[in-house]
């Protein structure tokens, strides 16, 4: 792919890292924020200004297409995206008037489903487990920034690199 | 009487079944409350990357075996001259991205905790590094950097 080797800077390995040449090595004219990639690297969410909007888009990210959201064109400004291993599951915070409200895109069957935290903690950061299975959330509870780790396995069926592969989330509409 | 007392138990199993599925670990999350106040959560396998801030002000990374809810030690990873900022970790737990602040720079590194070792990975063309995320294969870093006053996504492939 024509990729840049920019060699090693300090020698603790032989370990050499490329850039990605070629379009999108640095995605976009306008401003990218928050950058999620997916457990296979292949899909791309970052979080773009639209309209004065803060809104979250996927690309695949060799060929920096952008791929279409079902449920996420409103509930702005969005934060904290994070990807499932093929992207199947988007999970994204989204504002409710005056609250964050934690919701996971679907995108084999196009549903959104909101996650509901025990009361009094509001989500500030998220991180989806390639596999979906898991979720964990920075909250402000009491004052007080904490880590808190979710079971989402009677939720969301696993999204898994393939072999493991129940139902794939691969080039979807 | 009967009907509002029916109503109410349909309301809360309405409730219950649209919280149906997330449950809290609540055996982690208790050791995760001990290691004090925590952020930048980075989930990949079994392994559980975030910055904690101790009551007495230490800010470090941890890397956590979700498994067992047990630090394990990313050794020269964290330095007392140095800030971390954002951390992700692959689904190894091998290699952990991390940008910091060291007096007035922030830096993009990779450590690998086999080695425990870190590489500085330079931005080009020169720019801050804010956020970083890794694929959980281990295989894509993407890094938001800002750059002439916009905020912008570099990406680099790792062998």
């Amino acid at each position: 792919m024509g990729a840049v080797v920019a060699g090693l800077l300090h020698g603790c390995s032989l370990t050499p890292l490329r850039r990605q040449s070629a379009p999108p090595a640095r995605i976009g004219a306008e401003s990218l924020q928050q950058p999620s990639l997916s457990g296979d690297g292949r899909l791309l969410a970052t979080l773009v200004e639209r309209a004065g909007r803060t809104t979250v888009q996927l690309q695949e990210r060799r060929s920096g297409k952008v791929l279409p959201l079902q449920h996420l064109r409103r509930g702005q400004p969005h934060s904290s995206p994070s990807l499932s291993w093929n992207g199947r599951y988007l999970a994204v915070l989204i504002q409710q008037g005056a609250r964050r409200q934690i919701v996971i895109e679907d995108r084999a069957t196009g549903r959104l489903q909101p996650l509901f935290l025990p009361a009094r903690q509001e989500p500030q950061q998220l991180s989806l487990s390639a596999d979906g299975q898991r979720l964990a959330v920075e909250v402000i509870r009491g004052g007080s920034q904490r880590i808190a780790m979710f079971n989402l396995s009677g939720l969301l069926e696993p999204d898994r690199a393939p072999g493991l592969l129940e139902r794939g989330a691969g080039a979807m509409p | 009487m009967k009907r509002a007392a029916i109503a109410l138990a349909a309301l809360t199993l309405l409730l219950s079944g649209c919280q149906g599925g997330v449950r809290p670990l609540n055996g982690l999350n208790q050791q995760l409350n001990k290691l004090g106040n925590g952020a930048s959560p980075a989930l990949a396998g079994d392994w559980l990357a975030l910055i904690t801030t101790r009551p007495g002000g230490r800010v470090q990374v941890q890397l956590i075996d979700v498994q067992r809810g047990l630090p394990v030690p990313v050794i020269g990873l964290n330095r007392v001259d140095s800030l971390p900022i954002s951390v992700a970790v692959d689904q190894q737990g091998e290699r952990l991205a991390l940008v910091r602040q060291r007096g007035d720079r922030s830096e993009l590194l990779m450590y690998r905790r086999s080695m425990q070792a870190s590489q500085p990975i330079s931005i080009e063309p020169a720019g801050v590094p804010r956020r970083v995320s890794l694929s959980a294969n281990g295989r894509v870093l993407a890094v938001e950097v800002s750059r002439g006053g916009l905020w912008q996504v570099d990406l680099l492939e790792l062998p």
